[in-house]
């Protein structure tokens, strides 16, 4: 029981452990519910550059040091609508803009940071994540940013889900098809900057689409997957942050690990059930 | 009911009543799809109307329902049968809103009609062809619509599902409502429908089966196949890119 407590309760008796459990939770909720959009749109590429993307906006906000959901999530914003302008004004193709954009953004970022960063931007925290670095307040507008964003998905879930399965038939109907990619889009920024202090720059897409699909590889319910996705998510979150702690390593890249792990298992558990599945109709 | 005026392409005018299943025939490109854009504005035109109940589409939304082409679905997303009609009564339950019994009543009262409550939990995108349009017609009705666009609706549907989809058809036409179904392959629809717009970038013809299927008519169908210089202006060559 000693040995229980001293590894799963002791962490906690610091405050900054409470604030990184809180939000790893939070990242572990937020990014498979967008993720799954992710995932069955093919939007992970997009999501990846959007992360990159934001960089410059981080270092900004350090640099003047404000909270760097201030500089990220207007810079997130502003990359999704360029890559939205270039496809539709300049007939690039869309990864081709994406690659363009992020890849542009991300150099300006890290020129910005070796230049003036001195002291102020720890460009290893920003990539990788230091979710134990968090300060009360990010915890607070990551709370209030999880709420927004869950609060938007779960009440326009129909929709959502009506507009992504069939947009023609969605906006015969009268839905707002237009503007609720632009919401999707949006929320995706909002949750991809949330998730930044805690798996960084460089891993957010993992949090966003592994538990994603390994959820829909499990379940053959749109709506279930989102809710199993959740538990994949939180579960990789919190482990990976267990595991940061103990062995003293950085949380994103094995809230990453944790993540990828459950993906490994799913597969195999899908490989064993098609083999069942199969011997039986043989 | 009157559908006046609306130009897709080159001067397309016509008028489906109640209780008419209008089948819209032409060859591949002929403009089939732009069409039934056009009508559920999904596209805009670039000059005339289209009036469904004598008023435009933005009155009656909920009134008009649309089956889409096998291509534009993102079947990606794991949905059974049961959600996708139940997405039909989206409009309905409303935003923020969950929903309702009777909702749930009424989309379990489409599928019997479409005789799909059995398969209710299949995946869409798992069933075959045939039983998918008829999904997506349950969808329509959960809808509450009285006029029906099916496009493309036969391809990848072998004989047997086309007909089971036919007596369904008729029977929602015998209830009164105006179904359009584009499809390039005329000798089908020549036997289901109660007109047939003949469509090649233009009207060739509208009419009967018996009236429209003359043998210029058919030269004009599909001996000119891609070759209508001239034509197609307005709207070629300006699809929406909504699906991916």
């Amino acid at each position: 029981m000693d040995l229980i407590a001293e590894v799963l309760i002791d962490p906690f008796r610091y405050s900054f452990m409470v604030r990184a459990l809180v939000v790893s939770t939070l990242v572990g909720v937020m990014c498979p519910v967008v993720g799954v959009y992710v995932v069955v749109r093919g939007l992970g590429f997009m999501s990846d550059a959007l992360a990159h993307a934001v960089l410059p906006g981080m270092v900004a906000a350090l640099l003047v040091g404000a909270s760097i959901f201030v500089g990220a999530i207007p810079v997130a914003l502003a990359a999704a609508l360029l890559i939205g302008y270039l496809i539709k004004r300049t007939g690039v193709r869309e990864d081709t803009s994406v690659g363009i954009v992020f890849a542009g953004l991300f150099a300006l970022g890290l020129v910005l940071a070796t230049a003036f960063g001195g002291v102020a931007v720890n460009l290893e925290d920003i990539l990788l994540g230091q979710v134990l670095g968090v300060s009360s307040n990010d915890m607070y507008v990551t709370l209030g940013l999880a709420g927004a964003v869950l609060a938007l998905v779960v009440g326009l879930h129909k929709e959502l889900v009506f507009s992504n399965f069939d947009p023609s038939g969605a906006a015969v109907i009268g839905l707002p098809t237009g503007r609720l990619e632009y919401l999707l889009l949006g929320m995706l920024s909002v949750v991809v900057v949330m998730s930044l202090t805690a798996v960084g720059v460089i891993l957010v897409i993992s949090m966003l689409i592994t538990p994603a699909a390994t959820a829909l590889l499990l379940v053959r319910n749109f709506s279930r997957a989102i809710v199993a996705s959740v538990f994949f998510g939180v579960a990789s979150a919190v482990v990976g942050l267990y595991l940061s702690w103990h062995f003293n390593l950085p949380s994103g890249p094995l809230m990453a690990l944790t993540a990828i792990g459950f993906f490994g298992v799913a597969i195999i558990y899908q490989g064993q059930a098609t083999r069942v599945l199969r011997r039986r109709a043989a | 009911m009157e559908r006046g005026g609306a130009l897709v392409l080159d001067g397309v005018s016509f008028a489906a009543g109640p209780g008419c299943l209008m089948g819209v025939v032409g060859p591949n490109g002929a403009g089939k799809s732009t069409l039934f854009d056009v009508i559920v504005s999904l596209l805009p035109a670039t000059s005339g109307r289209v009036l469904i109940h004598g008023r435009p589409i933005e009155d009656v939304r909920g009134q008009v329902a649309y089956v889409p082409q096998h291509e534009r679905v993102n079947w990606r997303l794991p949905m059974s049968a049961w959600d996708v009609t139940l997405l039909g009564r989206t409009r309905q339950i409303g935003w923020f809103r969950r929903p309702r019994p009777e909702d749930r009543d009424v989309a379990e009262a489409a599928l019997r009609q479409v005789d799909m409550w059995d398969r209710r939990k299949s995946l869409v995108g798992e069933l075959s062809g045939g039983q998918r349009q008829r999904v997506f017609l349950a969808r329509a009705l959960a809808q509450g619509a009285n006029v029906l666009l099916l496009d493309e609706a036969f391809s990848g549907v072998d004989i047997p599902s086309q007909e089971a989809m036919v007596s369904v058809l008729q029977e929602l036409r015998d209830q009164g409502r105006t179904i359009l179904l584009a499809s390039h392959d005329i000798n089908h629809l020549a036997h289901y429908c109660d007109e047939c717009l003949c469509l090649n970038c233009h009207v060739c013809a509208c009419g009967t089966p018996e009236e429209v299927l003359r043998p210029d008519v058919l030269m004009e169908l599909y001996g000119s196949f891609g070759a209508v210089p001239g034509h197609g202006h307005g709207l070629a060559g300006d699809r929406v890119g909504s699906h991916r």
